[in-house]
């Protein structure tokens, strides 16, 4: 049944019932959660806006806020770069992009060092950054 | 006397006491809804009569079923036989397995098995599932992941879960079409019984479940957890983060209001200024040049059927891959 590695048995716990009971504080933690969110729609409904009208533009359209850093650097691109029209070489370069996240493991192949980690996070806090001042952005303006 | 009469006379024994106890719950039931039906004071259209100006007026025996009643509450007669069946079935169902435990300890002369080794045995027979099981129960999981920047893909996959049963209930009485969504989702909001929570609670986490799988796949990112021999793990998660993004764009139009119109006008505009494909894609996705009743449609469709299949199909992918490579030590 359990392990019967002493090393093993030193740095790791079994599955069940401790893994298991960790996971299910997580999820009771969630479900509370989850349930102010329930009680604050009892009290204040989500809403709605006017029917949707094709013939009515509002003045400021957006879509949903995890797309408003993207279409933000849609919106100011200008209009040629590199000889392109500039909203087609926006969407190239974001579907470039997404490609090259989705196979990134397949292009860093490299043994992992410390180095690269910290370079990652650096990386990663400076995009992070951008996207959140991006979003805001769309969101204000 | 054997063991055989033994056991058929305990076996009788117990059928004349379950069935005793079916009878008189059943009476009892069948007493309290006619004194109800009988008596007069309980319905509402007398007490408007008596009050009324014609007192001779003969109340209606049998009101028309009002589905708007139902669903605020106002019929509380529908639930009282199912409290009453829940209360006393389960204080008879423990007198009655009381009696058979006693009886059964008492003939057969051996200690008592619990119900839940009993189940486990009878299913082990069958099937042995107890040693497969105890193996994946008794995995090893590593200490170093406990910390809580492990728990973010696991609260992706709960409200994901989340997501499913509000999304059905939902489905029960949301109306994809141009005329109807509008006004089903102001009934949800108004009429249905904590129609609005659920509502609440399905947008919320949707925007909760693109925040943990961001921050899930940034922490992954730079732990460096999708190097070999895991980058079918970080593809497949890849996959679920453009699952979850569909997710949250197909659904942003069902209410049908201004703000969902325009939001997916603008959203497959830009994937319309993709070269080559874009006009397709945005074709496909319109269902048409513009926006209409049929992109509606088709977006329920992707919502609540593809996606989700999609989604679940790849989830399992991650799970089994992790659990088969385990979690990945940090540097």
């Amino acid at each position: 049944m359990a392990s019967t590695n002493p090393e093993q048995e030193k740095d790791s716990i079994p599955f069940y019932p401790d893994h298991v009971r960790t996971e299910f504080y997580v999820v009771i933690g969630i479900m509370v959660l989850v349930i102010i969110f329930g009680i604050l729609g009892t009290l204040h409904p989500l809403g709605l806006q006017a029917p949707a009208d094709s013939l009515d533009t509002p003045l400021h359209v957006k879509p949903e806020w995890y797309f408003l850093a993207l279409y933000q650097l849609l919106k100011y691109i200008p209009p040629q770069v590199l000889g392109i029209d500039g909203p087609v070489f926006g969407v190239v370069a974001i579907l470039l992009f997404v490609l090259a996240v989705v196979f990134w493991p397949f292009l860093d192949i490299k043994e992992d060092t410390k180095k690269a980690m910290r370079i990652r996070s650096i990386v990663i806090i400076i995009g992070v950054i951008i996207l959140i001042a991006m979003t805001i952005w769309g969101e204000v303006s | 006397m054997n063991n055989n009469v033994r056991k058929s006379l305990f076996f009788s024994l117990v059928v004349v006491l379950v069935s005793g106890v079916i009878l008189v719950a059943m009476t009892l039931h069948a007493r309290a809804m006619t004194s109800a039906d009988a008596d007069p004071s309980s319905l509402p259209s007398t007490k408007a009569a008596t009050t009324g100006s014609t007192s001779l007026e003969v109340p209606p025996p049998k009101q028309e079923p009002c589905l708007s009643c139902h669903i605020s509450g106002q019929d509380k007669n529908l639930w009282t036989p199912v409290g009453r069946w829940a209360i006393f079935g389960t204080f008879g169902l423990i007198f009655v397995f009381g009696i058979y435990r006693s009886a059964s300890v008492w003939t057969q002369r051996k200690p008592w098995v619990p119900l839940t080794a009993r189940v486990v045995d009878w299913l082990d027979k069958r099937y042995t599932l107890r040693e497969p099981m105890a193996k994946v129960l008794s995995k090893p999981v590593p200490k170093f992941a406990l910390r809580w920047w492990y728990c973010l893909g696991g609260i992706t996959a709960f409200l994901f879960v989340v997501q499913a049963i509000t999304g059905i209930m939902l489905a029960f009485y949301y109306k994809p079409t141009a005329a109807e969504a509008y006004a089903s989702i102001q009934f949800i909001e108004t009429q249905v019984r904590f129609g609005s929570a659920i509502r609440m609670i399905h947008s919320w986490s949707a925007n909760g479940m693109i925040i943990m799988c961001t921050a899930h796949m940034l922490r992954v990112f730079i732990m460096g957890a999708y190097k070999a021999p895991r980058e079918l793990n970080w593809l497949s998660g890849a996959f679920l983060l453009v699952l979850t993004l569909v997710f949250g764009f197909t659904g942003y139009l069902l209410p049908w209001d201004q703000r969902a119109y325009w939001a997916t006008t603008v959203g497959t505009d830009i994937a319309g200024a993709v070269p080559a494909v874009g006009s397709l894609v945005l074709v496909m996705l319109r269902v048409g040049w513009d926006v209409s009743e049929a992109t509606l449609g088709r977006f329920y469709g992707l919502h609540i059927i593809v996606t989700p299949l999609l989604t679940v199909t790849f989830m399992l992918a991650h799970f089994i891959m992790i659990r088969r490579l385990g979690v990945k030590k940090p540097l």
